[in-house]
């Protein structure tokens, strides 16, 4: 099997790894903080291998709806589940603006104490993929990890800026 | 897992094509080129040591994917880049990337509260 193209996301917390770890493991923490300056309405929150956290995201009259299933846990180290789409049903969907986007990426979260500090590591990869889903994903993360996207961003407003 | 916050009604409809247009190296190159000016298929071909056939073929991708278009009233048919949906496709990244760093920043205030009401209360035992 060829290499499955992966996102890394790093992130240093000023807070003990136990800390951490509730934040992302209690409902009322987690939809204090997940989804940027949204209402986060947690429906369901399971974690535990086979367990499922039901997620809505609320701006306006819109919802944006997610279904994550936990694969594994162990606390207070290591969290990984399938991160879907999902429809009002809370079944899995495609993104309505990017059918190949993945219809499930496999969620790592790792959490490492350092001096009082956590270290926490996001890990995205496809799961399941369709060969369309691994390219539009794997050009998606080549934009964002060191490529297209820095160049390209001043270069799109600043053209846009002249067309409009 | 994207929010689609910022654009979702003017975002173009193939913004698919455009992710798979942008799957392949050689062809974000030409894009990086052409975003420093229009250029005609000999040119493109000089610094990537490729044929002018091969190069055709990836302008027809970013054609059809509505990143380039080629002038029709030249002999050498300058391609030139499309601005919008290149900010499109760059726009649903920032969404992504916003996102996580917007969220990560809540937990960052979610954590110094949590670590001061830990604080005020008396050590458990």
């Amino acid at each position: 099997m060829s290499e499955l193209p992966t996102y890394v996301l790093e992130r240093e917390f000023d807070a003990p790894r136990e800390l951490v770890w509730r934040t992302w493991t209690e409902a009322d923490l987690l939809s204090h903080w997940y989804g940027p300056g949204v209402e986060t309405v947690i429906h369901q929150l399971d974690v535990a291998p086979g367990g499922v956290w039901l997620n809505e995201m609320k701006w306006g009259e819109t919802s944006n709806f997610e279904r994550m299933e936990y694969i594994e846990v162990e606390p207070p180290a290591r969290l990984v589940w399938l991160h879907s789409i999902a429809n009002a049903e809370w079944e899995a969907a495609a993104n309505p603006m990017m059918p190949d986007w993945p219809r499930v990426l496999l969620t790592t979260v790792t959490f490492a104490e350092k001096d009082g500090k956590t270290l926490l590591k996001l890990i995205w990869q496809p799961h399941n993929a369709s060969p369309a889903e691994l390219a539009c994903f794997a050009a998606a993360m080549a934009g964002m990890d060191k490529g297209w996207v820095s160049g390209m961003d001043m270069l799109a407003e600043m053209l846009a800026d002249m067309q409009s | 897992m994207v929010m689609q916050l910022s654009n979702s009604a003017t975002a173009p409809k193939n913004l698919d094509a455009i992710f798979a247009a942008l799957a392949d190296p050689t062809r974000r190159a030409i894009l990086t080129r052409l975003a420093s000016g229009e250029a005609g298929v000999n040119e493109l071909a000089e610094p990537f040591k490729m044929s002018q056939p091969a190069v055709s073929k990836h302008l027809k991708v970013l054609e059809r994917a509505g990143l380039v278009e080629r002038a029709i009233d030249k002999q050498r048919r300058p391609a030139r880049l499309k601005a919008k949906p290149m900010a499109a496709a760059v726009s649903w990244l920032e969404d992504f990337r916003e996102f996580w760093s917007s969220s990560f920043d809540q937990l960052d205030d979610l954590l110094e509260t949590l670590k001061q009401a830990d604080m005020k209360e008396p050590p458990n035992e």
